[in-house]
C-alpha cells in the first residue's frame, strides 16, 4: 500500500496538503483546477519535489529518505520524457536493470501503433507519438508505482481510447499501483478505480 | 564524479597557489607597500586600464556596425568565409599578428609611407590596433548572435507600426544587445588588461607598459620579487574583482556556436545595405591585411634554400604540447563542472558562483606570475632542464581551462534542465549516462577542444619562462626570429603556424555546421 500521510508542501505562498492510501495494485485517477498541486503530489511520490512534513510510505517503507534513483517508482512527466537525440528504440530501451525486454517493447509498440517509427529520433516524430512511446517505456519498466502526469494530453479521440486500454491492460496484469493525473472524465471512467480530486 | 570534479578545481587552485607560495617564500619576499605610492606603477597602472579600456571601447564601437551589416544582409559573399575569419582573429597567435602588423606598418611597412612622418607603430597606437585585431573578430561574432535572438515576431510587429529607424533600433535591437554588452565589455577588458605578448612587442617604456610586462621586466630584468608580487596581487585584485562582478551578471556563451542560425530579415533601406556593404568590404581588408603582409616574405626568400627543418621540430614541440595541454584541459573541465552543476541544480547560488570562480581564475590570474611562480617553486625541487616540459604543458592547460568550462558550461547546463530528472527517474548508471551525453555534447565538446587547441598553440608567456634550447616551439621561434630581425624567416614561421591555425578554424567550424 502506498500511504500518503498528512504530507505538506510549501509552494510559492501556498502551503499544499495531501492525505490519501493508495492499495498495491489500484489505479487512481487525481483531479483539480490547474494548479491545486497535482503534478506536485507526483513529483513528491517520485523524490523531486521536498515535502516539509507528513509521511510516505510504500509497503511499510519510508520513501522520503530516499533519493529518486532508489524509488520503486516510473514516472511520465508532462514533457521531456525522451532524449532528443537518441532513436525511440534506444529510449524505450533505457531504465531496465538488465537487459530490455524487447519482445514486449515491440509488442506494445504494435499495440500503440507506434511500430514503424522506433528507429526514428524523438524530434522527427509528432507530441502523440513521442507520448506513446514514452508511455510504453514507463509502463514496461519493473517499477511497482507508475505516475503519469497528463499521459493522454496530447492524442486524438481514438487514440486515447486505444492508449488508455492498453496502460490499464498492463497495469492489471503486472500488478502495478498506477496514479494519473488527467482533467478527462472519460479516463477516470475507462482506466480508474476511483478518483481523487484535490 | 563529483569528488573527481572537486579534485580536479582544487588540482587547478592548487597551481595558482604553488606559484604564489613560490614567489612569496623566495627571499621572504613580502609585498612592497613603497610601491603603491611609486610614481612608475601610477602609471604602469594608469595604462594598463587606459588601454584595456580603450581596446575595449573601440572593438566595441566598430564591431557593432559590422554585426548589423551581417545581420540586416545575410546575402554578403563569403559571409561564412567572414565569420570563420573573425574566429582565426580572435585566436590567431599574437607573434603572427605583431609580425604582420610589423611588415605593414613598421618602420619599413608597406602603408607605412601613407601614414605621414609621425606615425609609430610602436607604443599605445599599436598596442590598440593589435588588440582591436584580436577582439573586435569576438565581439562580432557575440553581437550577430544577438541580434540573430530576435524574433521574426518583433520585426512583423515594428513594421505593422510603422516604427522609424530609430525606434527599431531603440525598441528592437537595442534590448536584445544590451544584456550581452556588459558581460562582452568585461570580457574584452580583461584579455586586454592581462595582455602581455602584444605589450611586451609593441609598448616600450613606463609610459607603454602594463601590469603583467612590469611583473614580467621586474622578474627578468631586476629579479624584483617584492615588486613583481605588489604588481601581481594588484592586477589579480582588478582583474579578479571585475571577473567576480561579471560572474555575478551572468554568463555569456563565448565564441557562440550557433551564428549561422537566423530568422527572416528585416528589410532595409536602399542607402543603408550600401552602407552595409562598404563596412562589410572595409572589414575583409582590414582582417585580411595582416595576413596578406606576411605573403611577400615568401617571395623574397629562396624557399629552395630555406631551412625548413628548422621549423620542423618546433611546429612538432608545439603541436604535441598543445595537444597535451589540450586534452588535460578537456578533461579536467568536464570534472569541473560536474560540482558546478551539481550546485546549480540544487539552486546553491553562492557555491555556484565560487565554484565557477574557482574553475575560471585562471583567465585573471597573471600568466606571468604563475609561470615565474612555479618555475621558482619547483627550481630547487624538480630538474626542470628535464621535466620543465612537461609544466609548459600543465601550465597551458591551466590557461585554456576556463575557456573549456564556458564553453562547454551551457550545453550541459542545458542537458541538465531537459534530462536530469529523466535521468534519475530512470536510474540510469553512471556509464549509461555518460553514453546518452556524449552525443548530446559531442559537437560542443569537439568544437572546445578544437578552440583550447588553438589557443594553447600561440602560447608564448610561459614557454619563454620554461622554454630552453632543446625544446622551441614555433611561437617562440618566430620571436626570436623577429628579436634578432631575421623579417623573412619570422614571416615564414608565422605563415606556417597561421596555416595550422587556419586548418583548425575549418575544423572546428564544420563541426559547428554539422551539429
Amino acid at each position: 500500500m502506498l500511504e500518503i500521510d498528512q504530507l505538506t508542501v510549501k509552494r510559492d505562498q501556498q502551503t499544499l496538503r495531501y492525505q490519501v492510501q493508495v492499495e498495491a495494485g489500484e489505479i487512481l485517477a487525481i483531479q483539480g483546477c490547474s494548479g491545486v498541486g497535482k503534478s506536485t503530489l507526483l513529483g513528491v511520490i517520485a523524490g523531486f519535489v521536498t515535502p516539509t512534513g507528513g509521511s510516505l510510505r510504500w509497503q511499510g517503507q519510508d520513501l522520503l529518505t530516499r533519493p529518486p534513483e532508489q524509488r520503486p517508482v516510473s514516472m511520465l512527466f508532462q514533457d521531456n520524457n525522451l532524449f532528443e537525440h537518441i532513436s525511440a528504440l534506444d529510449n524505450l530501451k533505457l531504465g531496465f536493470d538488465g537487459p530490455p525486454p524487447l519482445r514486449a517493447i515491440e509488442d506494445a509498440a504494435s499495440s500503440l501503433g507506434v511500430s514503424d517509427l522506433l528507429h526514428k529520433k524523438p524530434a522527427t516524430l509528432s507530441g502523440g507519438q513521442r507520448q506513446r512511446i514514452a508511455i510504453i517505456r514507463t509502463l514496461l519498466r519493473p517499477e511497482p508505482i507508475v505516475l503519469l502526469d497528463e499521459p493522454f494530453a496530447e492524442l486524438d479521440q481514438q487514440t486515447r481510447g486505444i492508449a488508455s486500454d492498453w496502460v490499464a491492460a498492463i497495469a492489471r496484469q503486472s500488478d502495478k499501483t498506477l496514479l494519473l493525473v488527467t482533467h478527462q472524465q472519460e479516463d477516470v471512467t475507462r482506466l480508474a478505480d476511483r478518483a481523487l480530486v484535490l | 564524479m563529483l569528488i573527481a570534479g572537486y579534485a580536479a578545481l582544487l588540482l587547478s587552485s592548487l597551481i595558482t597557489l604553488l606559484a604564489f607560495a613560490g614567489l612569496i617564500g623566495f627571499s621572504d619576499a613580502a609585498v612592497d607597500w613603497a610601491l603603491l605610492s611609486d610614481r612608475y606603477f601610477h602609471s604602469v597602472l594608469l595604462f594598463s586600464l587606459k588601454q584595456a579600456a580603450l581596446s575595449t571601447l573601440l572593438s566595441l564601437l566598430l564591431a557593432w556596425p559590422l554585426a548589423r551589416a551581417l545581420y540586416y544582409l545575410p546575402e554578403l559573399p563569403a559571409r561564412r568565409s567572414f565569420l570563420s575569419l573573425c574566429l582565426l582573429g580572435f585566436v590567431m597567435p599574437t607573434l603572427v599578428l605583431i609580425t604582420g602588423l610589423v611588415a605593414l606598418l613598421g618602420r619599413n611597412g608597406y602603408l607605412t609611407p601613407l601614414l605621414g612622418d609621425n606615425w609609430n607603430l610602436y607604443g599605445l597606437n599599436g598596442i590598440l590596433i593589435a588588440h582591436i585585431y584580436l577582439n573586435l573578430p569576438y565581439a562580432v561574432r557575440v553581437l550577430l548572435q544577438q541580434l540573430q535572438h530576435i524574433p521574426d515576431r518583433s520585426w512583423v510587429l515594428a513594421r505593422q507600426l510603422k516604427l522609424s529607424p530609430w525606434q527599431r533600433l531603440r525598441l528592437v535591437e537595442w534590448p536584445v544587445l544590451k544584456p550581452s554588452l556588459l558581460l562582452l565589455s568585461g570580457f574584452i577588458f580583461v584579455l586586454c588588461f592581462n595582455s602581455f605578448a602584444v605589450v611586451l612587442a609593441l609598448g616600450g617604456g613606463p609610459g607603454a607598459t602594463t601590469l603583467e610586462v612590469a611583473i614580467y621586466q621586474a622578474l627578468k630584468y631586476d629579479f624584483n620579487m617584492a615588486e613583481a608580487l605588489t604588481l601581481a596581487w594588484t592586477q589579480l585584485l582588478i582583474a579578479g574583482g571585475l571577473f567576480l562582478l561579471l560572474n555575478r551578471a551572468g554568463s555569456s556563451r563565448w565564441l557562440t556556436a550557433d551564428s549561422m542560425v537566423r530568422g527572416n530579415t528585416p528589410p532595409t533601406a536602399v542607402w543603408m545595405r550600401q552602407i552595409h556593404r562598404a563596412i562589410y568590404l572595409i572589414a575583409w581588408g582590414c582582417l585580411l591585411l595582416p595576413v596578406l603582409a606576411l605573403l611577400p616574405a615568401l617571395f623574397q626568400a629562396d624557399l629552395l634554400r630555406f631551412d625548413w627543418m628548422a621549423l620542423l621540430a618546433p611546429t612538432l614541440t608545439s603541436l604535441s604540447l598543445a595537444l597535451a595541454a589540450a586534452l588535460a584541459a578537456m578533461v579536467l573541465a568536464y570534472l569541473m563542472l560536474f560540482p558546478i552543476r551539481h550546485s546549480h541544480r540544487q539552486r546553491k547560488a553562492r557555491r555556484r558562483l565560487l565554484l565557477e570562480w574557482l574553475s575560471t581564475h585562471a583567465l585573471v590570474a597573471p600568466a606571468m606570475v604563475i609561470s615565474v611562480g612555479l618555475y621558482i617553486f619547483l627550481l630547487q625541487r624538480i630538474d626542470l632542464d628535464r621535466w620543465g616540459i612537461a609544466f609548459v604543458a600543465l601550465l597551458n592547460m591551466a590557461v585554456i581551462i576556463p575557456f573549456a568550462i564556458q564553453q562547454l558550461k551551457p550545453r550541459l547546463l542545458q542537458y541538465d534542465a531537459q534530462y536530469q530528472q529523466l535521468s534519475q527517474s530512470l536510474k540510469l548508471s553512471r556509464l549509461q549516462q555518460l553514453r546518452i551525453e556524449w552525443p548530446f555534447i559531442r559537437a560542443a565538446f569537439t568544437a572546445t577542444f578544437a578552440l583550447i587547441l588553438l589557443l594553447a598553440l600561440g602560447d608564448v608567456a610561459i614557454i619563454s619562462i620554461f622554454g630552453g634550447d632543446d625544446w622551441q616551439t614555433l611561437p617562440l621561434l618566430i620571436y626570436s626570429y623577429a628579436g634578432s630581425y631575421r623579417i623573412t624567416e619570422a614571416s615564414i614561421a608565422s605563415l606556417l603556424l597561421l596555416l595550422i591555425c587556419a586548418a583548425l578554424v575549418g575544423l572546428l567550424e564544420r563541426v559547428k555546421q554539422d551539429a
